[in-house]
């Protein structure tokens, strides 16, 4: 069974990754993959699904984020379910994106 | 000072101050750690981290981080400078790696019974003082995230003896039991309730047994890591409790 299932929608100029399950050390590859291989503009990642998250997934999150804003282009996080939210929240997760001032880029839903 | 290595554990020991920790780790090699650092013969650091990720990049940036807390201390024993200094030099290390590291630093001054907190993205320590259960405030952004050390600055809180506090990793409040569910923040909040007037390496091992009924012997995902300070006394007293 895999730990983690990735769902890719298009909208104009936006690409949306819906991501259910694990992330972590063993499974951070596949989305890292598939949010390098998306062009538009704006890359959304839907964590509702999510079940799991370790320093691994926070990790590879901040360095996609960081690429992107690099590159003139924004990663959005959505649906943040709570559970996960705790978890970023201990680590300053939240306090490195404000510093790229990407706050309204990241929303609960 | 003392400081005795058992199996993945340390064990502290002062005439004021008595310390238990241990690291159970999940699957490969990970980068949880701690310490226990004298700077003098009143004062006592602990420090608890985990530096971000797997295998041997995270083992050997976690040796790094421990080698510059170590040097950092010795710099300025200032717990606010010193995490602020190694955000500084383990921060740019961290960052040569896409990774960064979380850290709980505690310094336990013997004399005035006094410990002052400094927590960089690390989840807070738990603080049993007269029975009484609290949850350390401090907060700050990991070690490695921004350039300079963001947090909400030195906590102070003063221990008496028989006092004690628990650091811990996230693999302990994310293990999970049947069911899915969390072992928790309010469960071990619970359990340390529970302990006062035992021992450090006594406390420890009850937390680690309340952990193992949770989650009835299903593999964790994440290395479990746990440390308990008791203080039993203050320099120049001999005995403790």
């Amino acid at each position: 069974m895999k730990r983690v299932e990735i769902r890719v929608h298009q909208e104009k100029g936006r690409a949306i990754l819906e991501v259910e399950g694990e992330l972590d050390f063993s499974t951070i590859e596949q989305l890292q993959q598939e949010i390098e291989r998306r062009p538009e503009e704006v890359v959304e990642i839907d964590l509702q699904g999510l079940r799991f998250i370790d320093s691994s997934g926070a990790g590879m999150l901040l360095s996609q984020a960081r690429r992107l804003y690099r590159q003139g282009r924004t990663l959005k996080i959505v649906r943040v379910p709570d559970l996960i939210r705790e978890d970023l929240e201990v680590i300053g997760f939240f306090g490195r994106w404000r510093s790229w001032k990407l706050i309204p880029t990241l929303s609960r839903r | 000072m003392r400081e005795a290595i058992t199996g993945n554990g340390k064990v502290l020991k002062t005439c004021w101050l008595e310390g238990s920790g241990c690291n159970l780790p999940a699957g490969q090699v990970g980068g949880d750690f701690f310490e226990f650092i004298s700077s003098d013969d009143r004062t006592v650091f602990a420090a608890i981290g985990d530096v971000m990720g797997k295998g041997f990049t995270a083992a050997r940036l976690m040796e790094t981080i421990r080698q510059m807390l170590q040097e950092c201390i010795r710099i300025n024993p200032d717990p606010l400078d010193v995490v602020r200094r190694l955000n500084k030099v383990g921060g740019y290390e961290l960052r040569k790696f896409g990774a960064f590291a979380t850290l709980c630093l505690l310094c336990f001054d013997g004399r005035t019974g006094h410990v002052t907190c400094v927590n960089a993205g690390h989840h807070p320590p738990i603080v049993l003082s007269n029975g009484m259960v609290k949850v350390a405030q401090s907060r700050g952004v990991a070690l490695g995230l921004l350039e300079d050390y963001l947090g909400s600055g030195a906590e102070e809180f003063s221990l008496a003896a028989g006092d004690a506090v628990v650091l811990y990793t996230d693999g302990l409040v994310e293990a999970s039991g049947p069911g899915k569910r969390r072992y928790g923040q309010e469960r071990l909040k619970e359990v340390i309730g529970l302990q006062y007037g035992a021992d450090a390496d006594t406390m420890k091992q009850n937390i680690l047994a309340d952990l193992e009924t949770f989650t009835c012997g299903f593999s964790q995902k994440d290395d479990v890591t746990l440390v308990v300070i008791k203080v039993t006394g203050k320099v120049g007293e001999t005995g403790g409790d």
